[in-house]
């Protein structure tokens, strides 16, 4: 928990040392999501479903598009129950809906990748 | 490491099950994103997007919106699936303890059932209607529940029973969502005993309340009978609601079964189910009153939308819980219909299930046609039509018995021997055969589709007419040369040939009718209407009497002595009534195309300018199909200038259409008097010429001295002719 709200703050200090957006680390920012694009990609949203899909595209509100989606849903509110799934193909995730976003990546990956403060 | 911990620990956070549940790639893990993304997104400019290479910002907007309740299906709210509904008590079984209760639920439960059917029947998805039940998603819940169990079976196979007809006929047309039944469970093993079941209950509940009814000194007696509830003063009302609930859900199984059976041999059973179904609708409509008195619970405040007899909000339905197997379709907010809607719809749909079984199954096409456009004028729902459309066409065969090729021979007015000719093993005959069949599907189907399925088909039948006279041609070469008398073929391919051009000017006759019934003609149109209806009309009149005389001929020539052949010969030389009948409709149409004609060039008035298009266009759309089929030749938009640019008063008066019409009417009538349906409407279509006939007159005395004369259309007489109507302002 510290650690994650840590995190928050390192990011928000990058954030405002890039503020006329020129700044070689904010784009860094946007680059190192952009190697992201065509992973796989697990995003959780409020009503407790979980959609796994390519990483299409996002834009500035945060509103996620993934390709190839398989929508899964627990049969019970009570964790853990099994799941059931079902293809929707191409979605469009609201930022205000998605309560967690995952991609898929090898271990050693995960740091450097993932990690906003270098 | 640290990192990597608080990673986990986020991951767990937020999701704790898809981690293990979902899999990632093969030596890869799952980590969050969220963190990056934020970042990432607050350095994108407005309007910028991160997206590869093959992005595509149309493409994209195709998308489904997740949690956009237009579009997406799958939103989870009260429940994440029917056993977690079940587990939460939803649907109790029984549903309740006390059996007072208990019994009221259960009808409650019955009368919503009904009113889901009838909302399924009218084109919403089954799952979100009849299968937002879970008592009928759980069949091995219900077990215990014998009662409750016997009516979710004959539910299930009452669905699956409907759903096979419709899915046969393939005349669901835009409502294709109505077969849907992926994922539910329609064939649910023990189903198809449900009648006896049912039986064994409604034997039940008729001891239970003969035993209610019985005096107390006989009462003893049946002792051994458990009451169906607690409550003594209640029994009665109780059981008689059950009884007839019960009652109508088998006859009306009995119904589908019975008119399934090949070549109508159920009809007449059918008919008997359709009475009883009919009459237990009417008890369950009365039960409503008891019901409502004695409802306990929360009702709902409107009579009219209350979805159940008693009011109350039925026990163990959720409509979310299913609405995801109706995808494809976007989810819809389904408005059920009301209970008595629904009983409404059922005694419709009995009405015209009962038309279908009275016909008589006749072999002349022609009779079949008018019953066909009969049975269509009261505007029958989907599943009336499939059955309707079943019956008419099995195997390939009319009523899977006949063989269309007799049919037509029949129709072309051939004589009996002509259908085992080898002709119907010609490439041509076998395709208009098709044709045929064809034909009488699309008249199964609703106004607007078989209006525009009509119109298509056209183009087939002159394709086939040019086709078959082609080969015609080359039979009557090779024919002459090898005999001098005139073969067999030579006349059946003259005479189908014939009947052919006259079913084809049927069909463009029925594709302007329907035109009417649509209401797809603005007032300012009627003219050209009108004319085109003329046109039509006199082409259909002339084939019809060339057929008749033809059929007539070969049928002497076969030396048949019939007993009235004096009278025969009396009636060779007038006109058949039949295209007299036609030639009425004709001098109507005729007659306000001349009216219209002389009203919009003299008066200026009925005219109505379209600022989105000119006259001529107008006329290429509603009447495109009919040119592109040549339908009749020689016929396009300057023909209908031309014979209408002149028209005047001072012409018509002398020569009065409408006159002819209604001597026309009036003399034929006595032809068909054991015709109902075709003298009623000889009677409307006097109508009309008697009233336009006057009308007629007053606008020539009047009109050209009054500029304040108003005149309108109106269909008060007839549904596609109008009645003029005049008036001073």
């Amino acid at each position: 928990m510290d650690n994650d709200a840590e995190q928050v703050m390192e990011i928000s200090s990058t954030v405002s040392g890039s503020s006329d957006g020129s700044n070689p680390k904010s784009s860094s920012l946007v680059s190192r999501v952009r190697k992201l694009l065509f992973r796989k990609m697990l995003v959780g949203i409020k009503d407790g479903r979980f959609f796994l899909g390519t990483f299409h595209c996002i834009d500035k509100q945060g509103n996620i598009i993934l390709q190839d989606t398989v929508e899964y849903r627990s049969t019970r509110r009570s964790s853990p129950s099994p799941m059931e799934q079902r293809c929707l193909g191409l979605i469009l995730i609201p930022s205000s809906c998605r309560t967690s976003c995952h991609v898929d990546c090898s271990i050693e990956e995960q740091l450097s990748l993932l990690k906003v403060q270098e | 490491m640290d990192c990597e911990i608080s990673e986990k620990a986020s991951m767990d956070r937020h999701a704790p099950q898809p981690t293990s549940s979902i899999p990632a790639t093969e030596n890869t893990v799952w980590a969050d994103a969220s963190p990056l993304l934020e970042a990432a997104c607050r350095e994108l400019r407005d309007g910028e997007l991160i997206h590869g290479e093959n992005f595509n910002l149309f493409a994209a907007m195709s998308a489904l919106e997740i949690m956009d309740p237009k579009m997406d299906s799958g939103i989870i709210s009260r429940y994440c699936s029917v056993d977690e509904a079940i587990e939460d008590g939803a649907a109790p079984i029984p549903i309740s303890f006390d059996k007072t209760t208990d019994v009221q639920c259960t009808i409650d439960i019955m009368d919503y059932l009904l009113a889901c059917e009838a909302t399924w029947h009218k084109g919403h998805s089954l799952a979100q209607t009849v299968f937002s039940c879970i008592y009928l998603l759980r069949p091995e819940r219900t077990a215990s529940h014998t009662l409750l169990d016997s009516f979710c079976k004959v539910i299930r196979a009452t669905c699956k029973a409907v759903v096979s007809v419709v899915s046969d006929a393939r005349t669901h047309e835009e409502e294709d969502l109505f077969i849907m039944a992926y994922g539910l469970p329609l064939n649910v093993h023990g189903d198809d005993k449900c009648l006896s079941l049912l039986n064994a209950v409604e034997e039940n509940i008729s001891r239970q309340l003969r035993a209610c009814k019985a005096p107390s000194s006989k009462r003893k007696v049946l002792e051994d009978i458990e009451p169906l509830q607690a409550n003594p003063d209640l029994e009665e009302g109780y059981c008689k609601a059950l009884l007839c609930r019960i009652r109508f859900r088998k006859h009306f199984f009995h119904v589908l079964t019975c008119m399934k059976r090949p070549q109508g041999r159920g009809m007449e059973l059918a008919r008997k189910h359709i009475a009883t179904c009919i009459s237990e609708l009417e008890s369950i409509y009365k039960s409503a009153e008891f019901l409502l008195s004695n409802a306990s619970g929360t009702c709902e405040d409107g009579m009219e939308d209350r979805t159940t007899a008693s009011g109350c909000q039925p026990v163990g339905f959720d409509t979310s819980l299913n609405c995801r197997i109706s995808a494809p379709t976007p989810p819809r907010s389904i408005k059920l219909l009301s209970w008595i809607k629904a009983i409404e719809y059922f005694e419709k749909l009995l009405q015209d299930l009962d038309l279908i079984c009275s016909f008589m199954l006749d072999p002349s096409l022609e009779v079949l046609l008018h019953f066909l456009v009969q049975f269509q004028k009261s505007q029958p729902d989907l599943v009336a039509r499939a059955h309707l459309q079943l019956l008419l066409v099995q195997d390939g065969k009319l009523y899977g018995r006949d063989p269309i090729f007799s049919v037509i021979t029949r129709a072309a007015g051939l004589p009996e021997a002509a259908k085992n000719h080898d002709i119907q093993k010609n490439e041509y005959i076998i395709q208009l055969g098709q044709l045929v069949i064809n034909m009488l599907k699309i008249l199964c189907t609703n106004a607007a589709w078989q209006r525009r399925k009509l119109g298509k088909i056209l183009q087939d039948w002159r394709v086939i007419y040019v086709q078959l006279e082609l080969a015609f041609t080359k039979e009557y070469r090779e024919v002459s040369n090898n005999s001098n008398n005139e073969s067999a073929s030579v006349r059946i391919f003259k005479q189908i040939l014939v009947w052919i051009e006259e079913q084809t000017y049927w069909i463009a006759h029925r594709f302007l009718i329907l035109g009417f019934e649509l209401d797809l003609y603005a007032p300012g149109e009627y003219c050209m209407v009108y004319w085109y209806l003329y046109v039509i009309l006199i082409k259909l009149s002339e084939k019809t009497q060339i057929k008749m005389s033809a059929a007539d001929g070969t049928a002497k020539r076969k030396g048949k002595k019939r007993k009235d052949s004096p009278k025969d010969l009396a009636r060779e030389s007038r006109i058949p009534p039949a295209v007299l009948f036609l030639q009425c409709q004709m001098y109507l149409a005729e007659g306000l195309t001349v009216l219209l004609a002389a009203l919009k060039n003299e008066l200026m008035i009925l005219q109505s300018p379209s600022p989105f298009n000119s006259e001529h266009e107008r006329f290429i759309q509603h009447f495109e199909l009919l040119q592109k089929a040549c339908i009749p030749d020689h016929v396009s938009y300057p023909s209908f200038k031309e014979s209408t640019a002149y028209a005047r008063f001072s012409t018509i008066v002398v020569y009065n259409y409408f006159k002819d019409a209604q001597k026309i009417a009036k003399e034929i009538k006595s032809s068909f008097s054991n015709d109902p349906d075709r003298l009623a409407e000889l009677r409307k279509l006097e109508l009309v010429a008697e009233h336009n006939s006057v009308a007629l007159n007053v606008i020539c005395q009047v009109g050209a001295l009054d500029p304040s004369l108003k005149v309108s259309l109106e269909f008060i007489h007839h549904p596609c002719f109008a009645t003029a109507i005049v008036k001073r302002s």
